[in-house]
């Protein structure tokens, strides 16, 4: 129904109808199933949030094959040896137990819009009438030749999803020779996290500088110069990590020579390092890429800013990384979880017969560690703008630290344990 | 995004109305509209969510500052402290200027200790 077409008519008439159309969508709300694909950042969000927002009316699935979710946030000081994967690590439990959400530990294989089924890898078909889709990013090892077989053999790691490949890179740096190199490769963005590939260059170069000084870290980034906080970590490359750190822009890797560890270049020459982590391009995650899902140069999906809702599908909301973004919005932990929000809202509005928040707003905020305890920021507002259709940062908020700080460290941990429990305790 | 407010309360009104012409069930129209309303403005507190905790309730001990004992009053203070640059702080003078006056006032009385 056009709500603002019906707005329009005599107050009387309109009165009672929306009252009487507010009734039979109120029970719309309890009775529709809103099953969530993926469980992290954005889908266990949006999980907890459909129940807290409907007052725990909404029945809510959740659909993840992990057994518990482990953070990429603060993985990076795993790779870097100062933190252990436990303490990254949360039990999925809390969101059934707390909240009374069915989990499903399973992955989804195939979603019918038409039908408006998803089929899970063991065979069982679900209906839904809501379906929400954070599925994070796919990493395209096509677009680097030789690197699809040398990550599947161990040669290479991106340890760009949390989980074993993060300790397995942390063992490889530990167990490199004295002297040696590590060399991460940086895609053309957008990209999962922009400052990552660079607080891991400086959580690599923190360990070398205690047990293998002479050890050194090169970063082959394809981009034109670091994409974010830019200033800000070559300050501190320069200032606390001279002669470990060689940072390379505009070097886009094409291929990788498994045998002798050998990085090819598209333009410059080639760089041979003992230890590999290449982060090849990427996209949307592999299940809405398969359902059509992926309607932007067929890597990100395209949404309604208001509801989340994939303009490709009906009833199909897309959250997170896998998402084509707004002006200045990251591809953050953070971001994911306030699309949750917006979108569980959102939900819960246009089950109950009401017009979605007509102005939403999301936040981010970004941590990234230099050391194992100084700690620079990065922050930006971001208001639904009605005319553009589109998030925009308000003019004069946000930015950056004025230098890292062991303050930010105490905040960034507390940053993690805070939007963990939001979004899964 | 201010101009989209008017467009919210035109929208509640007819509800409102409603209210009164269906009478109050346990759907009425104006426990809808509260709801509505209510739905919007926990959407906005929970932009805090992410470092202050669900609904301003914080992880003690966590390392981020706890919310949860300021007054509705207290914060929205702070709030505006912090978007006027009258208190310093690391990530909050960037962030408090990012949202409307109006804006601040909801999240200070949604997420405030109730006096
Ligand atoms: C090293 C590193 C550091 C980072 N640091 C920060 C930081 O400091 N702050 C920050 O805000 N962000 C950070 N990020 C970014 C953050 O991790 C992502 O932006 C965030 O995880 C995106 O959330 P998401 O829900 O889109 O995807 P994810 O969190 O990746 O969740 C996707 C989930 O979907 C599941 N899934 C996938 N396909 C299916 C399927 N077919 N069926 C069922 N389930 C499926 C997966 O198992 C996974 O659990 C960092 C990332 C990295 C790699």
């Amino acid at each position: 129904m056009d709500r603002r077409h019906f707005i329009g008519q005599s107050a009387a008439a309109v009165g009672l109808l929306a009252g009487l159309s507010s009734q039979t969508k109120a029970a719309n709300l309890q009775k529709a199933e809103i099953l969530v694909i993926g469980g992290g950042y954005g889908g266990a969000t949006a999980a907890k949030y459909l129940r807290l927002f409907s007052k725990n009316t909404a029945r809510v699935t959740l659909i993840e094959p992990n057994t518990s979710f482990i953070s990429c946030p603060m993985s990076n000081l795993v790779i870097g040896g100062s933190r252990n994967l436990a303490e990254i690590t949360s039990p999925y439990d809390t969101l059934s137990k707390r909240h009374g959400i069915k989990i499903i530990q399973d992955s989804v294989s195939s979603i019918d819009p038409d039908k408006k089924t998803v089929t899970l890898a063991s065979g069982k078909t679900l209906r839904y009438d809501k379906a929400v889709v954070s599925p994070g990013v796919s990493l395209n090892f096509k677009s680097v030749e030789g690197l699809a077989q040398a990550n599947k053999d161990g040669i290479t790691l991106q340890a760009w999803k949390a989980g074993p490949e993060t300790v397995a890179l942390h063992k490889q740096i530990a167990a490199m020779r004295e002297g040696g190199t590590f060399a991460i490769t940086i895609p053309e963005a957008p990209y999962r996290c922009p400052p990552g590939p660079y607080e891991r260059a400086c959580q690599v170069a923190n360990y070398l500088k205690q047990h293998n000084p002479k050890g050194k870290v090169i970063i082959l980034d394809a981009n034109q110069d670091v994409t974010s906080k830019g200033a800000l970590f070559k300050k501190v490359w320069a200032e606390q990590y001279a002669g470990i750190i060689e940072y390379r822009p505009k070097s886009n890797v094409v291929g990788v020579d498994a045998k002798t560890k050998t990085l090819k270049l598209e333009v410059e020459d080639d760089v041979k390092a003992d230890v590999l982590n290449v982060l090849p391009q990427m996209a949307a995650g592999e299940i809405a890429i398969k359902s059509g899902l992926a309607n932007s140069n067929g890597r990100w999906v395209n949404v309604n800013f208001l509801n989340f809702e994939s303009t490709a599908r009906k009833d199909i909301h897309v959250l997170g990384d896998a998402i084509q973004i707004a002006p200045l919005m990251p591809k953050s932990g953070h971001m994911a979880n306030q699309h949750a929000k917006v979108a569980a809202a959102a939900i819960v509005a246009e089950l109950s017969g009401w017009e979605v928040n007509p102005a939403p707003v999301l936040t981010n905020t970004c941590y990234s560690f230099v050391n194992d305890r100084e700690v620079v920021h990065v922050a930006s507002v971001h208001q639904y703008n009605a005319a553009e259709k589109t998030f925009k940062t308000v003019p004069g908020s946000g930015g950056l630290s004025p230098a890292p700080s062991t303050l930010e460290g105490v905040y960034a941990w507390g940053w993690a344990h805070n939007i963990w429990a939001d979004s899964l305790g | 995004m201010t101009e989209t407010i008017p467009m919210r309360v035109k929208y509640l009104k007819p509800i409102l109305l409603a209210s009164t012409l269906i009478g109050l069930s346990q759907w009425s129209g104006l426990s809808l509209a509260q709801t509505a309303d209510q739905l919007y403005k926990r959407g906005l507190a929970a932009t805090c969510a992410n470092c202050h905790g669900t609904d301003g309730k914080g992880v003690v001990d966590g390392g981020m500052p706890l919310i949860n004992n300021l007054t509705s009053q207290e914060m929205l203070a702070k709030l505006k402290a912090y978007k006027s640059g009258a208190l310093e702080g690391t990530i909050m003078p960037q962030l408090a200027k990012g949202y409307t006056d109006e804006q601040l006032t909801t999240i200070a009385n949604q997420l405030g200790k109730k006096q």
